[in-house]
């Protein structure tokens, strides 16, 4: 039903619902979904999403743009640019991985908050790779299917929805493989999985990988949409937006990931223009107070976001109490077990 | 119920499927076990019995890897281990269960003992589905989960069964992974009267090419399935024998069995 809608959107919605709305809650999307596999599967709760989906924007910038741009302005083939920022970001990945994957909980999500902070400031300080003001026009240099965005937006929206369709199935094959049903023992367990023969620090740094891999997809879609990187586009503000998103949707479900993006890319435009709401204090300034009220809400009515409320109220009409089918319940990794076991 | 098999085996000069030399591990200041020479014979059936506190499952742990030794070395069929990765060890055949049964909650039964057997028989990283080997190793799960009569709960997440059902699926993934030595600790413990039964009888019926190492306060269990009794008290091995040397034994006594009434309940 979402997808044919979806399908049809260019047909059924205004051009700037379309293009400049839905297009973004696609790669928010796939970014967020990059979050909650992560988590959802792998008991990591990775702040680094946005930083490497910003990575990944800024090899576009670089490696596409021509003359005048800031950066490097290579000018190159931009499927190469493509295939550059994926290749760039997931290896980024890989090596934050490593470093990151021997811890869990609360330290391993400290390490991936200073990585986001690092980035943050490389970008902004490193003039060479556009700098403080980032790179612009990359529109201009987008591979030749799908032309300048701004003169055939359908066509990045076809493409944008057809990455999440793609990242989404993608996702949902990989966590039945042996890859993925261990990553969730991995989740549940990890001491009790090493004695069972597997290397946890390994498999965790893969998952983050992927997890960097599927980010990347959503860093190229995000330049091709916003025709601009800078390093505003993966501050600590953006790095929270993505938290939110993801934490909206629901982290037990993949599906929550662009749920919480629509919500999510829905208030911030509409919130700014219903009337009345000046009145009583909530100017367009105020959208982070708004987001945080309904992210509020939404956190107490059901922990598993969203996606948790429709699936009781799906529940409800059914009139059974199902289970939750493939998806993985909210709970990180046990900490490992170093108390002293006596026998 | 001899000591037989261990002595034939030492005389054939097989390595033993186990053997510790001063294995020693502290905590700080706590020595959880001292200084702790065991060996097992390959197939031979081996209780390690002792109060709370004993040093038991910290023995285990060492053995297993999941904790290092502070002293001391572990061999397994001859092959020094101590600097050896848990899931190495895995691998070499030693499977193990957990006191407080540490599964994978958020996963099916299924699931669960799939892993069991897919951690030895490795391709843990594969990220593709290949039908032919998934479903045969499936289809061993589930001869596992057979075994210790939980298949009709193959579906369920192992977070929402109870404790039993817990210690049934404990087992199966231990069995699951064919191993060469498997450690139970106290497979039987919180169980019914039944279920502890069942339990014992599962044990007597193991392939006689499993070693079986078994930490066990039921002594009904204990005595009727070991072969030889290993006694410990504070870190340290005190008395090893028979069934019979133990139960004739007045140390055991006075530090075990005299307290059996409590421990039981």
């Amino acid at each position: 039903m979402v997808l044919v809608v979806a399908l049809l959107g260019p047909f059924l919605f205004s051009d700037f619902f379309t293009h400049t709305l839905l297009t973004q809650v696609f790669w928010y999307g796939i970014a967020a979904a990059s979050l909650i596999f992560l988590f959802g599967y792998g008991g990591m709760v990775s702040l680094a999403q946005v930083s490497l989906y910003g990575i990944a924007g800024f090899v576009v910038g670089n490696a596409v743009t021509t003359g005048a741009a800031k950066g490097q302005h290579f000018g190159l083939d931009p499927w190469l640019g493509v295939v550059l920022a994926i290749v760039i970001t997931t290896l980024i990945g890989l090596v934050l991985g490593a470093l990151a994957s021997r811890s869990f909980g609360i330290y391993f999500l400290m390490l991936t908050l200073t990585f986001a902070v690092l980035t943050n400031y490389f970008f902004g300080q490193v003039t060479v790779f556009g700098g403080f003001s980032g790179v612009s026009g990359i529109q201009l240099h987008t591979p030749g299917v799908i032309g300048n965005p701004n003169i055939h937006p359908n066509r990045l929206y076809y493409v944008a929805l057809g990455t999440s369709v793609a990242v989404y199935l993608l996702i949902r094959y990989v966590v039945r493989t042996p890859f993925g049903v261990a990553l969730q023992g991995i989740r549940d367990d990890p001491v009790r999985m090493s004695s069972l023969g597997y290397n946890v620090t390994l498999h965790r740094t893969l998952a983050f990988a992927f997890g960097a891999f599927i980010s990347s997809l959503a860093g190229i879609l995000f330049v091709w949409w916003n025709d601009h990187v800078d390093p505003a586009s993966m501050d600590l503000s953006a790095v929270i937006d993505l938290l939110v998103i993801a934490v909206i949707g629901g982290l037990s479900r993949l599906e929550g990931a662009w749920l919480g993006a629509f919500v999510f890319v829905i208030l911030n435009n509409y919130l700014r223009s219903v009337p009345g709401l000046g009145h009583v204090g909530i100017s367009p300034e105020r959208f982070h107070t708004a987001i945080g009220i309904v992210f509020l809400v939404i956190v107490l009515v059901s922990p598993s976001g969203l996606m948790g409320i429709w699936e009781r109220l799906r529940n409800r009409v059914a009139g059974a109490g199902g289970s939750i089918g493939s998806a993985p319940p909210g709970e990180g990794p046990r900490e490992p077990d170093s108390q002293p076991a006596a026998g | 119920m001899t000591e037989t098999a261990a002595d034939e085996q030492a005389v054939a000069g097989v390595a033993p499927a186990l053997r510790l030399r001063g294995v020693g591990r502290r905590f700080g200041g706590l020595h959880a076990v001292r200084s702790v020479d065991l060996e097992v014979a390959p197939g031979e059936r081996r209780a390690i019995l002792g109060p709370n506190g004993a040093g038991k499952t910290t023995l285990f742990n060492v053995i297993a890897g999941d904790l290092s030794a502070s002293s001391g070395s572990v061999e397994l069929f001859g092959q020094d281990v101590t600097h050896m990765p848990s899931r190495h060890r895995a691998r070499l055949g030693l499977a193990r269960t957990y006191q407080q049964s540490r599964l994978l909650l958020g996963l099916s039964v299924e699931d669960s003992i799939y892993l069991s057997i897919l951690g030895v028989a490795g391709g843990h990283l594969r990220p593709v589905i290949l039908k032919r080997r998934d479903r045969a190793i499936r289809q061993r799960a589930r001869e596992a989960a057979r075994r210790v009569a939980i298949e009709h709960k193959l579906a369920e997440l192992v977070g929402s069964l109870s404790h039993g059902e817990h210690r049934q699926v404990a087992v199966a993934m231990a069995l699951a992974s064919e191993p060469k030595i498997l450690m139970l600790d106290e497979p039987a413990s919180g169980l019914s009267r039944g279920e502890r039964l069942l339990v014992t009888e599962l044990l007597l019926g193991l392939d006689r090419a499993i070693t079986l190492i078994l930490i066990e306060h039921d002594m009904d269990v204990a005595l009727r399935v070991a072969e030889r009794v290993t006694m410990m008290h504070d870190g340290n091995v005190i008395v090893e024998g028979t069934p019979d040397e133990i139960r004739a034994n007045e140390l055991v006594h006075e530090l075990y069995l005299g307290r059996q009434h409590y421990a039981d309940e």
